[in-house]
Formats: structure tokens, sequence, C-alpha cells
């Protein structure tokens, strides 16, 4: 069957909402994108859509969130509530994953690829908050794809 | 300087996803006792080297509880600790024993009320919050085997069940349920209510 992720995308997204703008001005170039170059996420064939959400869901949690602390203690509170649920979305994937629910093809393996090239074409601290910055294309591309 | 002792019997008051941090207060004679709480979720042990993040509104306050509710905000296990300070003097960090995770918040029958507006069959339900949904279920007196069910997603106002035929009594009952624990509360009481004949005015 599916893989079936349950996610509060809902709190994911009041809490992003409310450290938007902040994040965001943290960013100066905003002429680069990690996850939309070259290619949007929603051209990802829908047979690779979980495959790319196992990778995007590690790739948060493995290397983003944790380079994104700030001076800001409401700020980083916020990191930490949207951390600690894609966690939770991390291991339901993982599992999706060892059950072969979530099989990747030679699509999501590029396009996976490129948002790395794209993140290592950074210092580690900018690639961290534009990533964060871009939550909001994330979280739009995984409703779209449920 | 004695040390401060650390706040001891620290513990969850955790209800319908309201979730409380307690603990008994520090007593130094003569003098006010401040407190401070941290909290650590799983992403935080795991991925960032088991750091504490504060939460501002209970730092250095006199109350001896907290609202943890905005932070606890993932269903991981959250680990809560609580400091006093007086003065210069500062106390060793009290730590809830175990871990706190929101899938064990007790969820209460929520309050209702059933609305018989002359054959239309209302409930009134009150606004928890945007974790939860409601089951509200309505039958027909005696005819338990076709009871109906509807899916309240969101409470803005009295909510329409049915219309009702004149003389049988209709009874309704309602539970929450909230998606991101997925987990129910039990049914509150039932309520039945009767048509209330309208006088039908004829213009002629």
């Amino acid at each position: 069957g599916p893989c079936r992720v349950s996610m509060s995308m809902t709190e994911i997204r009041s809490g992003f909402t409310a450290i938007k703008a902040n994040i965001q001005a943290r960013d100066p170039i905003r002429t680069l994108s990690i996850l939309s170059y070259p290619h949007s996420l929603h051209k990802v064939k829908s047979s690779d859509r979980c495959c790319i959400a196992h990778h995007l869901s590690n790739f948060y949690v493995d290397k983003v969130f944790k380079h994104c602390k700030t001076e800001d203690s409401y700020v980083n509170r916020k990191i930490s509530s949207i951390a600690n649920s894609f966690l939770s979305v991390k291991r339901t994937l993982a599992q999706c994953h060892e059950q072969n629910k979530c099989m990747c093809g030679q699509e999501s393996t590029e396009k996976f690829k490129q948002i790395l090239a794209n993140y290592e074409g950074l210092d580690v601290t900018s690639a961290a908050i534009k990533s964060l910055g871009e939550l909001d294309i994330l979280l739009d591309w995984m409703e779209k794809s449920t | 300087d004695a040390l401060l002792p650390a706040p001891q019997n620290i513990s969850i008051l955790s209800t319908n996803m309201k979730h409380f941090l307690t603990w008994s207060p520090v007593i130094i004679h003569g003098e006010t006792v401040r407190y401070s709480v941290e909290f650590q979720g799983e992403y935080e042990r795991e991925y960032a080297n088991e750091s504490w993040i504060p939460i501002c509104e209970c730092s250095l306050i006199t109350a001896t509880v907290c609202n943890i509710t905005e932070d606890v905000s993932a269903t991981v296990a959250y680990k809560l600790r609580v400091r006093a300070d007086v003065g210069a003097r500062r106390s060793e960090w009290g730590t809830l024993k175990g871990f706190f995770n929101r899938i064990t918040t007790s969820l209460t029958p929520p309050p209702m009320k059933v609305i018989a507006d002359g054959y239309q069959l209302l409930v009134d339900l009150e606004d928890m919050g945007p974790a939860f949904q409601f089951y509200v279920l309505y039958w027909k007196k005696g005819q338990e085997s076709r009871m109906q069910q509807k899916v309240v997603e969101e409470v803005r106002s009295m909510v329409h069940l049915d219309t009702m035929e004149a003389g049988p009594e209709y009874c309704v009952k309602a539970q929450t349920y909230v998606e991101v624990i997925n987990r129910s509360s039990s049914f509150s009481q039932t309520q039945c209510v009767r048509a209330q004949g309208g006088t039908s005015m004829w213009l002629v």
C-alpha cells in the first residue's frame, strides 16, 4: 500500500509563517534557490514524490535546522518546533523506504543531487538559512502531493 | 551562602492539548524566588548536541507554573527543566522525571448543547482549538441502529444536524478527535430534544 505520513502540516505552517519574514531577511542572495533550481519540485513525477520527500526530510533534519540558530529566542523556539515535527516525518518516511513503499527512481535521485549541489554551493549558514526560508515551497509541494 | 535548592515535584498537567509544567515553590524566608524553564525536544537530543531552549515567557517568573503548549508542538518526547534564582544565588536544574509526549494529553468529552429550533436539530459546540475535530452522532430515540454521524472540522457557529419530524425525540452525543496524535475523547452525555411544533402562519 502507499506510504502514509501523519504530518501536522497546519502546525508546521503556522510555526514557519511566524518566522518566515525574519528568516528570509537573513538571506541576502534572493536570486538563487536551493529547492527550485533549475527545476521546480512540482515537475517531479508522482512515482518519485515519496522518495524526494524522504530525501528532503532527511536533508532538513540532518543538514538544515542545526545551522539555523539565531540570536532571537522566539525564532529558535519556532525552529525547534518545526525541526521536531520534521523528525516525526523523517521517521515515518524512513519506515516506508525500508518497506519498499518509497522507491527512488532516476529522476528523484538526480533532483536530490541537484538540491545538494545548490546547497553545497553556498557556505553552510547561508545555505541553511536559505533552505529554511524556502520551507513553504516544500510544504506547498508536499501538501499538493498528498 | 547555602546553595539554593532546586525546584521539586516537577510535573505536567496536560488536558485537551494544553500543556503546563508545574513545580513546588522553593521557600526562602524574606526572599522572592524566581524560576526559569527550558525544554529539549528529541531533535535537540539527537541532532543539536542535547541543547536546551529557554522559554522566555517563563524566565525569572515568580509563578510555579509555565504554559509550554506553544513549545511542545510536535509529537515527540520532550524533556523539561526548571531552576530557581534569588538575587545572585542560583539553584541546580530540577528536571521532569522521564519525558513528556503530547500524545498522552487527556482528552475530555466536548461541552455541547443540543437545540431544537422549530423542526431543525442543531448542536452548539465549543471551539477547542485548531487541533480538534468533532464526531457528532445523532439518531431518533429508539432507533439507535440508524445512528447518523457528522464530522465537524472547524467550529464556527451552530451545526445543523437534521430536520426533525413532529413527535419523536432526537438524541445527540459528540466526541473530539485530534489528528496530530490520532486519538479521540470519550463521548459526551447524550442529550435528547423534541421538535418545537411551530404555528404556521397562512396568509390568504
